[in-house]
């Protein structure tokens, strides 16, 4: 069961993970833009 | 049923993404609902992982594995035909948004190969005794990775540069010649692979081929949610560059 729980695991964090890191670019340019404008 | 939205699910993600790409700026929000959708998708398909899916005989529950792992085959081959797609697009018109569909196919089918580079081997130890062995599949899985991440460092080390954007996209056009190779590799091995054959041609009992089905369906949704925002982080990078460049002249 644990190598089941591991697989599910691994699929959940490098998602969340790479959703995340799009999310904080995508703010991080977002308020850059505005600066700018 | 299931094999019939899944098909319907692929060709509307294609051509949605495609779409968002032609107009970026305004497109990109319809991301939501996608991302809705896989919210709601997700949560089925792993109740039905956990209650629906009857416990494979000889590989007790380890088999679980497969809906997880198998999913994640068919965003990372969608990826990289999307990198393909927008090659094309650039090549014929010039136009940034192909070129940007390019690189979010790219790094999404990279992070969806990862995964399953990363999951097989979960699968492998208590199956085979083994992380990993060199067999044509796995071997050309991982040939495959190195392809496209080797196109993102191109990328990366050439921002901007309208020859590397024209080189990358003839590289990217190449690279999906590696797909039905990985694709065909088990039926190539002629049995020499101990990696299973393709979950299409298994004939799987009805309750493992729909549980399956519907974690495909979640996970192109997912996909499909990630490139579009992938495609926004692109053409706010090009405005960044483009702002940078003006400010400098």
């Amino acid at each position: 069961m644990s190598w089941v729980i591991a697989a599910f695991a691994v699929t959940g964090v490098v998602l969340v993970a790479y959703a995340v890191r799009l999310r904080m670019r995508i703010a991080e340019l977002r308020s850059a833009d505005r600066q700018r404008s | 049923m299931v094999s019939a939205l899944v098909t319907l699910t692929v060709v509307a993600a294609i051509a949605w993404l495609v779409w968002v790409s032609l107009d970026v700026a305004s497109r990109a929000d319809t991301a939501r609902s996608v991302g809705i959708a896989a919210l709601v998708v997700l949560p089925i398909w792993l109740v039905m992982v956990i209650y629906y899916a009857p416990i494979e005989q000889v590989q007790g529950v380890v088999q679980k594995i497969f809906y997880v792992h198998t999913p994640a085959i068919l965003p990372t081959y969608l990826g990289f035909i999307l990198t393909a797609v927008g090659g094309i697009g650039f090549l014929r018109t010039r136009r940034e948004g192909w070129d940007q569909l390019a690189i979010a196919g790219c790094e999404v089918g990279v992070v969806f190969c990862s995964l399953m580079l990363l999951v097989g081997p979960i699968w492998a130890k208590p199956v085979w005794g083994q992380w990993w062995v060199w067999d044509l599949r796995l071997t050309s899985t991982l040939i495959l990775w190195f392809i496209y991440v080797a196109y993102l460092m191109l990328r990366g080390l050439a921002f901007g540069s309208d020859t590397a954007k024209t080189f990358s996209a003839i590289y990217g056009i190449a690279g999906t010649a590696a797909i039905p190779f990985v694709y065909f590799a088990v039926d190539l091995a002629q049995g020499s692979t101990m990696h299973p054959s393709n979950p299409a041609r298994e004939g799987l009992p009805p309750e493992m081929g729909r549980t399956a089905g519907v974690g495909l369906i979640a996970f192109l949704l997912v996909f499909a949610w990630l490139v579009a925002r992938r495609l926004q982080l692109a053409a706010l990078e090009a405005k960044a560059q483009a702002a940078r460049g003006g400010d400098v002249a």
